[in-house]
């Protein structure tokens, strides 16, 4: 109040000195011209009432332009503050001579409000972008977390409070680990991924298959494909962004395919153990048989029933392979020790099938990095298959060598029936068999179909050349110990991996 | 290739030699308890075990079998992972908890037909001292196995 008193005394003076001065002028002129000239005294009335008339019009004209000064000054702030007219010149308040301390006031005023406008209206538009983010979020169908660099939960979409089974209200401001807790199929897991990135990167992106959900009681378990993408310097601080790709259906179909296969090899299994363990008794029982019919009887029956045990095998095997639960532990191993080891496994089948087995090995091989359980069941698909196809021949040739890439290459030759190059393509195919044997020769295709798969998995590689009517040669190569990566490098050295199983290191026992 | 590869011994049509008895038990090590449900398994094992010379006692409950092994009356425990009343590695982990099981000395072998979980393969590979597939080798190849734990040095 007190600047608008000042102004209005500012104001006042001002047109009462204008309005004095005009006064003056008008009554000197009156004055002057009566006493300086002859005129009549109604022609001097007439003058002096025009020069008053004009006058008025100046000292009006002033007085207004003095009064206006303050509000002029205002009206060109709040212009230059309205959002359309950004562009307008803000007014010299401090050139004014009216009215400055209340314009002043009054900008400062004005300025506040403006601000706060501003930022009601930049509000506005934020969440107009936000609703959109969250719009575009809570409607993606695919469920969504947002961290902070805490590993805390920023923000999860709608989907992903369905997915999990808990509103996102109480995902919100939970770290991760609480609220997803999930199994990797590997070591290659979330979490160590997320450090990895945290350390090295500033940006990265990563991606897992089969995930694991595992949820409290009453909700089913979720099987998904798991991305994330990483940013160190997000704005609104969100780092890193999960997005999960649901595949339960399918894959707990695998799954339950796998262990209805695995139970069924369970239960096929144990019989098989025990018709092997009581053939052994008759073979211990009548070792000392002079009847040589009697004595390849018990043989054949013996390796009849390891070759249906191997079969077994392969069908888990084989669904493990399509589920893709292969898993392989990498040991480091001798590999004439397990040649040799596993070719006396199936020395017995080749036996009876009236075949000798002829095994050279290159000296100083480097040591392999080997899945023992896995890599003889590839040498009893490959030995079986040349058991198979060798017709009337009576040798298969084993032969380990180091090939020029520096890997351990194993050669399984039969001079058997051969294969016509017109196959040799779909070879590794899955249930895929010669059609010209089919009618003499069983099996169900699924040995060399393994075999690959098992290979393949160790790094290495399958071979085959075949000459039809001269016999087959099939190859397979391993890499040496020392190539593979550290992860690769698997587990405890304290066990020592046997023919039959492990035993610990501390007593150095080996085969 | 290498020059000079060195031939292995071939495997010549009837030169796999006829079962002969495994080499007899050591004076130590010679009691085994063996836990294990499947009748025919433990007779066939109990045959060949006895045969390679050790005393074999079967039990095929699982609470009875950990309360046999914690007598300390046996040198080695045949331990099936699926056993009724108490699991296999229920009766590992009281065996190898000193608090329940104080001053055991016995060897323990894992005779098993399923893969194991990870967790538990982890607890298999720590606490016991050996580990057999059943359908992976014959009672006999399993007496030889015992045979080994027992007399490696």
């Amino acid at each position: 109040m007190d600047h608008f008193q000042q102004t209005f005394k500012q104001i006042q003076s001002k047109t009462f000195l204008l309005v004095l001065l005009e006064n003056i002028v008008i009554i000197g002129g009156w004055y002057l011209l009566d006493s300086l000239t002859g005129l009549a005294p109604w022609f001097i009335a007439i003058i002096v009432a025009l020069a008053a008339i004009g006058l008025a019009v100046a000292v009006s004209k002033l007085a207004a332009i003095i009064s206006t000064v303050p509000l002029k000054a205002l009206w060109q702030l709040i212009v230059h503050l309205s959002p359309d007219q950004q562009s307008s010149v803000p007014p010299n308040i401090k050139g004014l001579r009216v009215g400055r301390e209340l314009v002043t006031n009054l900008a400062g005023q004005i300025y506040q409000i403006s601000s706060v406008a501003e930022g009601i209206a930049s509000a506005a538009r934020k969440d107009s972008i936000d609703m959109h983010h969250n719009f575009v979020a809570n409607n993606l169908p695919l469920p969504l977390l947002v961290l902070d660099a805490t590993e805390t939960v920023q923000f999860a979409n709608e989907a992903a409070a369905r997915y999990i089974g808990s509103p996102s209200q109480d995902l919100i401001g939970k770290n991760v680990y609480m609220v997803l807790d999930m199994s990797f199929p590997s070591n290659d897991t979330f979490d160590s991924w997320l450090k990895g990135a945290k350390q090295n990167n500033a940006t990265a992106t990563g991606a897992w298959e089969r995930v694991r959900l595992n949820v409290r009681d009453n909700h089913p378990t979720r099987l998904f494909d798991l991305a994330s993408y990483y940013n160190k310097d997000n704005a609104l601080g969100a780092e890193t962004m999960l997005v999960l790709f649901d595949h339960t259906k399918q894959y707990s179909q695998d799954e339950q395919a796998v262990s209805f296969i695995a139970l069924s090899v369970h239960e096929l299994r144990t019989p098989l153990t025990l018709l092997r363990g009581y053939i052994e008794v008759f073979e211990e029982e009548l070792a000392d048989t002079k009847d040589p019919e009697l004595a390849s009887f018990m043989q054949k029956m013996n390796a009849t029933a390891q070759q249906l045990m191997a079969f077994v095998n392969n069908i888990l095997n084989v669904a493990r392979v399509d589920a893709d639960q292969l898993q392989l532990q990498l040991h480091e191993e001798n590999w004439a020790d397990v040649l040799n080891e596993a070719i006396s496994n199936v020395a017995l089948r080749a036996k009876v099938r009236g075949i000798n087995l002829e095994c050279t090995v290159a000296p100083d091989l480097p040591t392999v990095g080997i899945d023992r359980l896995s890599i003889y069941e590839v040498i009893n698909n490959l030995v079986d298959n040349a058991i198979k196809y060798s017709g009337s021949s009576e040798v298969i040739k084993i032969e380990a060598h180091l090939t020029k890439d520096n890997m351990i290459e194993t050669t399984i030759q039969d001079y058997g029936v051969g294969i016509s190059s017109s196959v040799m393509p779909n070879l590794f195919t899955k249930f895929y068999r010669d059609h010209r044997n089919r009618a003499q020769i069983g099996g169900t295709g699924l040995g060399l179909y393994l075999s690959k798969a098992i290979v393949t998995a160790h790094g290495g590689n399958l071979s085959v050349s075949s000459k039809e009517g001269q016999g087959s040669t099939f190859g397979f190569t391993l890499q040496p110990y020392g190539a593979l990566s550290a992860e690769d490098k698997a587990g405890n050295k304290e066990i020592v991996r046997t023919a039959h199983g492990w035993i610990k290191n501390h007593s150095m026992y080996r085969r | 290739m290498p020059s000079e590869p060195t031939p292995l011994p071939q495997t010549q049509l009837g030169d796999i030699p006829a079962p002969q008895p495994i080499t007899a038990a050591p004076a130590t090590f010679r009691r085994i308890l063996c836990i294990e449900d499947e009748h025919f398994i433990a007779e066939l094992y109990s045959r060949a075990l006895s045969k390679a010379g050790y005393e074999v006692t079967v039990i095929m409950d699982g609470r009875q079998g950990l309360a046999a092994a914690q007598t300390d009356k046996y040198d080695i425990l045949l331990l099936d992972l699926m056993v009724p009343t108490l699991t296999g590695i229920e009766i590992l982990r009281a065996l190898r908890d000193p608090a329940q099981t104080p001053h055991f000395k016995a060897k323990i072998i894992i005779t098993t037909n399923l893969e194991q979980r990870e967790d538990v393969r982890a607890d298999i590979e720590q606490q016991a001292d050996g580990y057999v597939v059943k359908a992976e080798l014959t009672p006999r190849e399993l007496a030889e196995f015992v045979n080994n734990i027992v007399t490696a040095p």
